[in-house]
């Protein structure tokens, strides 16, 4: 449909209530996910790039042309809002064309791109119903139509799924990367679920107070944390994070003092060789236990198969490790 | 209900009864006699009602509040709206500009009219030191607003354009309240301004401006003849800017002719009712239709 | 069934009008007198109030003459009306069909103060309804002609002289419009950028009580029958010619401002300001004339046409049926009427007193502006009054709007004259007469 976007690109950008000085590049067929907890300026990223929020310094290039300061009628976005803005005295139809009605396109073309982007999203059986008569999931299907039938340069999603149950969650996850797959298009997809965010994105941007921790591939972000932050952000239980010249070190580490390791609970062998601990506490989720040791003044988390949960003293080594600067919290 | 329900119902219930339902049945049982409020009522059946049919006085004042609610009603509407989406943004002295949209309504009538008199006063007011001169240029006359019929409806409807401040607070409410979000949405679909207002604000309007209309019309149609006393007393003659309420207090408070009054007052009522009535089907028709 | 209806609704009404309680006479709660007028006028009545030594006298003030039969009414309607109103002859009417006045024949007869043979009968005789003396009139004012001396010297042209015609008066005025460089003009019809006189001949209201003398001095007759009217009689030759003359004085002569003009400013005002040379008025705006300290002014005899002709105006105290305090009322009113009370009254300015012999004193004649003073009484004898039908006052109004249309608009006279016929007969056929 098509034929790929034009491409983002920020540069130092600085906007007035949370963005501190922000720099990335999306390609223009990329689905960049940006990831970080409420307040990191993820969503006034967004906003910014739409022209809805004022850049103070930087600039903004979508394709070849500087939008800085252009209106966001004139940057050729679309974006997906977290409460999906449905006009709802208009007819999900007329919702989808809302942008080519007020361009006043002609009727026959304006019926014929609906469909198709109805289509495309499959909602095309609800298009003479109000949003009023649809179901969450529904409604967020029409939003995702909206925006897709303007052929836009860059398509921006401000957490669409936070308001969609679990289940209704991962359905649409997956349609949404299936959608991307085909259809191409410059995607920037705003999210706080870091699970979402490594399923979607071609690459992800993670965030904290205005500034991008670190980007990367989903791999990248889970293999090579660059900050303590995004380590811990990333992976649920969150990373044990112990002192270097702690009790546990992986074989042949020699930290230094003022070093942090991270150590994921996966990471984390139980019996065998190793410290001595005391099982505190185990979770049991379905064929998962997360078990919570302490080791010396620290509790770390491990996660084992849950049939065979340890109880009481247990031996913990470590497998697999990651090095960080206490002080900076760099990685090493 | 719950019987707490009707314990809290109960001071409206009795002010409704006792404040309006109450007098409205002796008004009516009042339009069917003759009374002077010093001896008591005779019967006249319906000689009242005969007698209004055929009073050139009533035929005007009738046709004076019609046309006055015809034009000035949709003319307030408008300019409140219109002042409403100019003024309801943080901007700067957007707080004060409101204050000064919403003022006159606050002054009391009597001192509203007398102001008006001194503006539209034909040498010295303000108004016709202004028009005079450009009048002059185009070779015709200021507007004579107290003296000719034509220029006196007129000053009057130019008289409540002003005091559209209870309508005005209530759109820029309702245009506060509609979402910020459909708006931007707007914005980045490149609509403009009168594509958002056609397509965006007046659609989400709708039920708010529906029973403003109404309630307008009630109100004009009822038009508190206290400015139009004061400033024209019901003239220029023959009463061209007697309403029907003035007619109803002159014909009671003046002639002794309560009986009568009330009969005036009544056909007010249906009046009002017609109209009313007339609106609410056809903005039922109208939300049908967007169904 | 009728009567059942009636009787509900009968009942309903004075169940929530009327208190309950007997008549008892409360003689030592204040005597409420209903009053309206200029500050002048009132600041009268304070003066006479306060000089009243038998009683607490309590002055209600109305806002205006409509004002003041509004409070009456519904005064009351509520049970607990106003022992006292003052009301001029034309408007009492209303009142007296109603039955709401208490007749005074056998308090004048019994009273040792006061006598009805101690006032000018012209005065008397329009309050009398039935056959019985309802109010005690205070006054026997009449429309006389005022006049500025200031601009009389100033343009060199005569001042009114006694026994002038209308024709006089006409020329007068015509002498006397004036621009602003001080040369006679005539403005008519008013042009766009011209400027209007500085100074008008004449000033009068465009009503029908200022009419009526002219009518009657013409020879002629005003309503078909002075006691019982049932229409205007302006078809008539002598009415239809006083009528005729009394609207050109606008379009025909432009001896009198527009009617912007006089909205602008009024006609008293224009007067103590220097803008009319003339004014038809009655006594009342003497006190108000009096206080502009540099106006030199006096008045004139009403023109005449064949005969003399003059119109009464008169108000009178009248007593509240409905009135618990009646006894107290009373009183007052005789002290009122008494030669104290005329001469009190007398001294404002504002009366030209119904007491006989105060008239005839220096409480009166007493060297004040005007100095022709005695015009008022001479005027006496040949003074009528208008007929006292209950509904004149709707009359009254309709014929002010017929008239202003008349004068300032230029209506063709026999327009005017099936105009008034039509819009009054209706009025007329309603009212009821003494």
């Amino acid at each position: 449909m098509t034929e790929g976007g034009s491409g983002l690109r920020l540069e130092d950008v600085h906007a007035r209530h949370g963005v501190h000085g922000v720099g990335l590049q999306v390609g223009s067929d990329e689905l960049l996910a940006v990831l970080g907890p409420s307040g990191a300026g993820k969503t006034t990223l967004l906003r910014t790039v739409a022209g809805l929020e004022r850049v103070t310094r930087g600039r903004i290039y979508i394709g070849d042309r500087d939008v800085t300061n252009l209106r966001p009628g004139l940057r050729n976005v679309s974006m997906v809002f977290q409460s999906y803005a449905l006009f709802a005295h208009l007819s999900v139809a007329e919702n989808i064309a809302f942008g080519l009605i007020v361009k006043d396109v002609a009727k026959a073309e304006v019926k014929r791109r609906t469909l198709r982007a109805a289509d495309a999203i499959g909602c095309a059986h609800l298009l003479d119903r109000r949003p009023a008569q649809l179901s969450g999931g529904e409604r967020q299907r029409v939003a995702l139509a909206r925006a897709l039938v303007r052929e836009p340069d860059v398509f921006l999603l401000d957490e669409p799924m936070s308001n969609l149950d679990l289940e209704l969650r991962v359905e649409t996850r997956a349609e949404i990367k299936a959608l991307h797959a085909r259809v191409g298009g410059t995607m920037v997809h705003v999210t706080h679920d870091q699970t979402e965010a490594l399923v979607l994105g071609d690459r992800i941007a993670v965030m904290r107070d205005g500034l991008v921790e670190q980007i990367g591939t989903p791999e990248d972000i889970w293999r090579t944390p660059q900050t303590t932050f995004v380590a811990r952000f990333v992976g649920s239980p969150a990373m044990n994070l112990l002192p270097g010249d702690g009790p546990l070190r992986p074989a042949g580490i020699y930290p230094e003092p003022a070093w942090l390791i991270g150590i994921r609970p996966e990471a984390v062998v139980l019996g065998g060789e190793g410290v001595d601990g005391l099982v505190e506490r185990v979770d049991v989720v379905g064929e998962d236990a997360y078990v919570y040791v302490r080791v010396g003044e620290h509790l770390v988390c491990a996660r084992v198969p849950s049939r065979g949960k340890p109880s009481g003293r247990v031996t913990v080594s470590v497998a697999d490790a990651h090095l960080f600067d206490a002080a900076t919290g760099r990685r090493v | 209900m719950r019987r707490s329900a009707w314990w809290m119902l109960a001071p409206y219930l009795i002010g409704l009864l006792g404040l309006v339902l109450i007098p409205f049945g002796i008004t009516v049982a009042m339009a069917l006699t003759e009374y002077d409020l010093i001896n008591p009522p005779e019967w006249l059946g319906w000689a009242n009602f005969r007698e209004l049919w055929h009073d050139d006085g009533f035929r005007t004042a009738l046709m004076n509040s019609l046309v006055f609610a015809a034009i000035a009603v949709p003319l307030r509407l408008g300019i409140a709206l219109m002042l409403a989406l100019l003024l309801h943004r943080r901007a700067f002295m957007a707080g004060s500009a409101r204050t000064a949209a919403a003022l006159p309504t606050a002054v009391p009538e009597i001192a509203y009219g007398l102001l008006w008199l001194w503006l539209f006063n034909p040498s010295f007011g303000p108004i016709n030191q202004v028009l005079g001169p450009l009048f002059n240029r185009l070779g015709v006359l200021a507007p004579r607003w107290l003296t000719m019929p034509a220029d006196a409806r007129a000053a009057i409807i130019l008289m409540s354009l002003f005091t559209i401040g209870e309508m005005f607070v209530i759109l820029v409410a309702a245009r506060q309240a509609l979402p910020r979000d459909a708006y931007e949405l707007a914005e980045i679909e490149d609509a403009t301004g009168w594509d958002i207002f056609r397509r965006v604000t007046l659609p989400m309007l709708a039920p708010v401006l529906g029973v403003l209309l109404i309630r307008d019309t009630i109100m004009s149609l009822q038009l508190s003849f206290t400015p139009a006393l004061v400033v024209t007393k019901g003239g220029p003659p023959p009463h061209s800017t007697t309403y029907l309420s003035l007619f109803v207090y002159r014909n009671a408070f003046e002639y002794l002719r309560y009986g009568y009054a009330a009969a005036a007052t009544v056909i007010m009522l249906a009046l009002t009712m017609l109209a009313v009535l007339i609106q609410a089907v056809i903005l039922a028709r109208a939300r049908q239709m967007r169904r | 069934m009728k009567r059942l209806l009636t009787a509900a609704v009968a009942a309903l009404l004075l169940a929530s009008c009327s208190t309950t309680g007997t008549e008892s006479p409360k003689d030592n709660a204040p005597v409420q007198l209903l009053v309206f007028g200029s500050p002048d006028e009132l600041a009268a009545y304070r003066t006479l109030v306060s000089a009243y030594k038998g009683g607490q006298v309590q002055l209600v003030e109305a806002a205006d003459r409509k004002d003041l039969i509004t409070k009456l009414s519904t005064s009351i309607a509520g049970g607990a009306p106003q022992d006292l109103f003052l009301m001029n002859y034309r408007f009492y009417g209303q009142f007296a069909a109603k039955n709401a006045i208490e007749p005074i024949d056998d308090q004048l007869k019994k009273s040792t103060v006061i006598k009805a043979a101690d006032f000018y009968p012209e005065a008397m005789k329009p309050f009398q309804w039935a056959g019985k003396q309802l109010c005690m009139p205070q006054n026997v004012s009449s429309l006389q002609v005022y006049y500025n001396k200031g601009l009389f010297t100033k343009f060199g042209v005569a001042a009114p002289k006694p026994g002038w015609t209308w024709t006089d008066m006409l020329t007068t005025a015509q002498d006397m419009t004036r621009d602003a460089a001080g040369h006679v003009v005539k403005a008519t019809e008013p042009e766009a950028g011209a400027t209007p006189p500085a100074v008008h001949g004449l000033g009068t209201e465009s009503v029908m009580i200022r009419l009526a003398p002219f009518v009657w001095s013409n020879g002629g007759q005003l309503v078909d029958n002075d006691a019982k009217p049932t229409r205007f009689t302006f078809d008539t030759p002598a009415a239809r010619e006083a009528l005729k003359n009394f609207i050109d004085l606008r379009l025909g002569y432009g001896v009198i401002p527009t009617d912007d003009e006089v909205k602008a400013q009024d006609l008293v005002a224009r007067f103590t300001s220097g803008k009319l040379a003339m004014l038809l008025e009655s006594r009342r705006i003497t006190p108000t004339l009096r206080a502009a300290k540099e106006l030199s002014w006096d008045v004139a005899a009403l023109p005449t046409y064949k005969q003399p002709g003059g119109i009464l105006h008169s108000d009178a105290y009248c007593i509240t049926k409905a009135s618990k305090n009646k006894e107290s009322a009373w009183k007052f009113m005789e002290f009122a009427m008494s030669p104290e009370g005329q001469r009190i009254i007398a001294a404002t300015g504002r009366t030209v007193p119904s007491h006989i012999a105060t008239a005839k004193s220096n409480a009166f004649l007493d060297g004040n502006a005007p100095a022709h003073a005695q015009i008022f009484l001479d005027a006496v004898p040949s003074l009528k009054a208008v007929p006292t039908i209950s509904t004149w006052p709707e009359i009254e109004d309709i014929t002010e709007g017929i008239l202003e249309n008349a004068l300032y608009r230029g209506d063709k006279l026999d327009d005017v004259i099936a105009e008034i016929d039509k819009q009054t007969k209706p009025i007329f056929a309603r009212g009821e007469a003494s």
